[in-house]
């Protein structure tokens, strides 16, 4: 006889690792497909065990040192922008290069093999938001805040502003503030 | 002005009346003093006669005793001491009665007492000698003595009668004398006083008399003034009426009754026949407006309607105040008027405001619906035709890729009108919010918006400083964006673009342009390019909407961009002008009033 | 992305607008999911519903019959359970005021429909990888805004 099946491999795959980490007695989170976040770190011995019991499912555990890299390419450039103490005067390939202790070249390119953006996208993202964070909660001119993120003018961050958002600086704030008070209104007339 | 002087004139001749009066008084008192005096000195001139007589009968019994006494001596018959005794009784009731004439004068008083004392020693004197007769002892040495001493009495009283008697005329003669001067200065007295009082009441005549000319002249003038306002009334269409508050007594305008389609004063001027006329509806709160009238003393603006008797319908409008006339008296003075037109006229305008108001959203709205709706189907078109030329390309021929390149550009300049033309109708829709905001942000983000143009052309642009002003924000972003595109649209294909922003707040008065100005001041921007300009005669035309000056193989303009441009600039209750030469470049003008 | 796949609704009336939004996200071969509903009461019902399974992202088109974008983007947004839920405005026009509006009352993307397929995949992909990075370097979603 002969029976003809049909696999989900996501499920199986689900049902593998879940089976797994627990044998092992790991806490964990499986984030999805390929993903999972492990809630306390593994001594080198727990990590070569169940590197060594994954594979013979066929499962591989890939790219750990590549994404251990890129979160901390992250975090670099996260500490850079939010960090104030942290020394601005240096380009920020240099800073990334000498803190990770690898050439601007590979971290550049690992970064975006790894999310599918470059470095600099990243560092903007992270500059925007920083200022949105600065328009926001703070009384900061738009001017002061480009000289405090190193823009080379506040026409500078404005444009890189409305690029990489769509609306101007200004806008942005009105629209926060309009949201706020709408919110608090709401609060008001609960009470 | 005029009722003042009248004021005082009839003061002055109060005070005239009183003087007269007075003055007449004054006289006949002086008068009664005189004739009194008159009578006084009669009554001195007969005493003084009076005492006269009687001190010449004191005079004449004295002689009579002295005789009948010398005939009772030489005869000693008893026969003749009759008279002697008769004068003795006599001469005592004289000298009474002159004691009665002169009571009021003292020395006169004492004059007599010393005659009545020398009359008394002579009688004594006589008994005694009658003693020394019946004696027989005449011739004796004491007889002699005796008429010795009676002769010594005699003319004693002699002189003593005489005294009172010059006396008596002396005092006749000093009366006479005063009453002679009083008599004498009288007349002229009195001619003086008559002279005063004639003076005055010729001064005060001719006050009348003035005042009189005055008040002529015055009538005249109101019965002028009294016409005109008939007049007015009637042209104007009011009329006026008093309220005499504390006799409750009304008085209407001739023009009041016509108002109310009656004929001048063809029924009793009073509250309750006006309320007939009143409309039923509007009795109620035109009574309680009057009632509330009295207190305040005014009776603020109130219209109502009125129904004639023909049945016609009148809009009326009243106004009232109290005033007191100059004898304190409370009145309130009312106009009505006749609003009835001017109440069809704004009923009308309002209908036709909101006619248009409504035309006007259904326009905008039509417009925002058309332009929007028309969008879709371009867009799909649009997006079809990307799909055929990316996964169907290969198999087209070189025609079929001309034809698919037509219907791209096609597509492409009407999705540019209906872009405009969206852009365009929004500018229309009312109740645009004004806020305060900074216009270089605004041009700043123009400039984003056109970055790309800016790079590719290698364009240059320069701009001053601009203040914050209170705008539609969106607008005055596109406003700079659509003047910048513009400038950047029609440049020369030989050199690069120049654009240069001026600003400068100016004062209405100084800017020639400027004649419809409604403000003082304005902030005015002008945009300045070394692009191909155009032709001054078009330089108002080219605000019209679908206005172009270039056909659109040259440039690829829609047409609406500057009109945009000036209904915004009219939606700030500015103004925009354009200033042109060609192959030089255009200047663009744009005034904002300053707030 | 090494998700399991990237859920993604659109709301829209327009058939021919959903055929593009469809055929972009199969040819992008990205991980998404794509569920389209014809108007937005349909919308609703599904959002609705005890076990529904939530989008990543929603794509709300302004004028759609019966229950308008604007109109799902207030009940979304007053709905605790939704209101993570990162909502793309889908719009033909584009005009600032509606941009605004719909930004105040919660909406974290404005997209103006491209006229031109190759861009539509472009902003597509944009938003999706946008809202990735929102999602996975923690940045705060409440200043999410992005006009397209």
């Amino acid at each position: 006889m002969k029976l003809f099946l049909k696999f989900d491999f996501n499920t199986v795959s689900k049902k593998v690792l879940e089976f797994k980490f627990n044998e092992f007695n790991i806490k964990h989170k499986i984030l999805g497909f390929g993903e999972v976040e492990l809630l306390k770190k593994l001594t080198s011995d727990e990590y070569e065990t169940l590197e060594a019991s994954l594979n013979d499912y066929g499962i591989e555990i890939v790219e750990n040192e590549k994404s251990i890299l890129v979160q901390k390419i992250k975090d670099a450039i996260v500490d850079m922008v939010f960090n104030e103490d942290t020394n601005v005067n240096v380009k920020s390939s240099v800073y990334l290069s000498e803190r990770l202790g690898h050439s601007y070249g590979y971290l550049s390119n690992l970064f975006s093999e790894v999310t599918f953006s470059s470095v600099e996208n990243f560092m903007i993202i992270q500059k925007i938001e920083y200022s949105k964070q600065l328009l926001l909660n703070t009384d900061l001119t738009l001017t002061e805040i480009a000289f405090k993120l190193n823009y080379s003018s506040v026409a500078h961050l404005s444009t890189q502003f409305k690029n990489t958002t769509g609306i101007t600086p200004s806008a942005f704030q009105r629209i926060i503030f309009k949201r706020r008070d709408i919110a608090q209104q709401k609060n008001n007339s609960l009470h | 002005m005029r009722t003042k002087n009248l004021f005082k004139s009839v003061l002055f001749l109060r005070i005239v009346l009183l003087f007269g009066l007075f003055i007449i008084l004054l006289i006949g008192g002086f008068t009664y003093q005189h004739i009194s005096n008159l009578t006084d000195s009669t009554k001195i001139v007969i005493s003084t006669y009076d005492v006269n007589v009687e001190l010449e009968h004191i005079n004449s019994y004295l002689s009579d005793a002295e005789s009948g006494h010398r005939k009772y001596t030489l005869t000693k018959d008893a026969l003749y001491l009759v008279p002697y005794i008769d004068a003795r009784e006599n001469i005592n009731n004289s000298i009474l009665k002159l004691k009665k004439l002169t009571i009021e004068n003292a020395i006169q008083q004492k004059n007599l007492a010393v005659l009545n004392n020398l009359i008394d020693k002579l009688f004594t004197n006589f008994s005694k000698t009658d003693v020394l007769v019946k004696n027989d002892e005449i011739n004796t040495e004491s007889f002699k003595s005796r008429l010795f001493e009676e002769k010594i009495i005699l003319d004693s009283i002699r002189r003593q009668v005489k005294e009172i008697t010059d006396l008596e005329n002396k005092l006749l003669d000093d009366r006479q004398k005063d009453y002679q001067s009083d008599l004498r200065f009288t007349p002229l007295f009195f001619y003086l006083i008559l002279l005063v009082t004639l003076v005055i009441i010729i001064i005060a005549f001719s006050k009348i008399n003035t005042n009189l000319i005055k008040i002529k002249a015055q009538n005249d003038q109101l019965l002028i003034f009294k016409e005109s306002t008939n007049q007015s009334e009637i042209i104007g269409k009011h009329g006026n009426w008093v309220w005499h508050i504390d006799s409750n007594i009304f008085t209407y305008s001739d023009n009041l009754y016509r108002l109310l389609g009656e004929e001048p004063q063809s029924f009793e001027a009073n509250f309750d026949n006006f309320l007939k006329f009143v409309h039923p509806e509007d009795v109620d709160r035109l009574s309680k407006e009057l009632d509330n009238m009295i207190e305040v003393e005014e009776l603020p603006f109130v219209s109502y309607r009125i129904v004639q008797k023909d049945g016609t319908i009148k809009h009326l409008k009243a106004y009232a105040k109290a005033f007191y006339s100059t004898d304190g008296q409370k009145r309130l003075l009312g106009i009505t008027s006749n609003i009835t037109d001017e109440i069809e006229n704004f009923l009308e305008l309002e209908e036709r405001n909101l006619e248009l108001e409504r035309n006007n959203k259904e326009l905008s709205a039509f417009n925002y619906a058309a332009s929007h709706d028309l969008q879709e189907p371009l867009r799909k078109i649009q997006t079809f035709v990307s799909r055929l030329e990316e996964k169907e390309a290969d198999k087209f021929s070189d025609s079929g890729h001309q034809y698919l390149e037509r219907i791209k550009s096609a597509s492409a300049r009407m999705r540019a009108l209906i872009d405009d033309l969206l852009q365009f109708s929004r500018t229309n829709k009312p109740d645009k919010e004004f806020v305060i905001a900074d216009l270089n942000e605004l041009f700043e983000n123009a400039k984003q918006d056109v970055a790309i143009t800016i790079l590719e052309k290698k364009a240059q642009i320069k701009s001053d400083n601009l203040p914050k002003a209170k705008v539609i924000a969106f607008q005055m972003q596109q406003l700079f964006l659509n003047l910048l595109s513009n400038s950047l649209k029609y440049s020369k294909k030989e050199t690069y673009p120049v654009i240069n922003m001026n600003y400068s707040k100016v004062k209405a008065t100084d800017e020639p342009h400027l004649l419809k100005a409604t403000k003082d001041q304005y902030h005015k921007i002008t945009f300045t390019d070394n692009g191909i300009g155009f032709d001054q005669k078009y330089a108002e035309k080219i605000f019209d909407l679908f206005n172009r000056l270039h056909n659109k193989q040259e440039y690829s303009g829609t047409g609406i961009g500057l009109s945009i441009c000036k209904k915004i600039i009219e939606n700030h209750k500015g103004f925009i002008f354009a200033k042109g030469e060609i192959n030089a470049g255009s200047v663009f003008t744009i005034y904002l009033p300053f707030s | 992305m090494q998700n399991d796949y990237i859920h993604l609704i659109l709301a829209d009336d327009d058939e021919d607008d959903r055929l593009f939004f469809t055929d972009a996200f199969s040819e992008l071969k990205m991980n998404t999911r794509v569920n389209t509903f014809n108007d937005g009461v349909e919308l609703m019902n599904y959002l609705n519903k005890e076990d529904a399974l939530m989008p990543n992202v929603l794509f709300l088109d302004l004028n759609m019959p019966k229950k308008t974008g604007i109109e799902c983007l207030i009940e979304i947004k007053a709905n605790t359970k939704m209101s993570g839920i990162a909502i793309v405005i889908y719009s033909t026009s584009a005009s600032e005021e509606d941009i605004e509006k719909t930004f105040v009352l919660g909406a974290n993307i404005y997209i103006k429909k491209p006229g031109d397929f190759k861009k539509l995949k472009k902003v597509l992909s944009e938003v999706v990888s946008i809202n990735w990075q929102y999602h996975t370097n923690s940045l705060n979603k409440d200043n999410f805004l992005l006009r397209l």
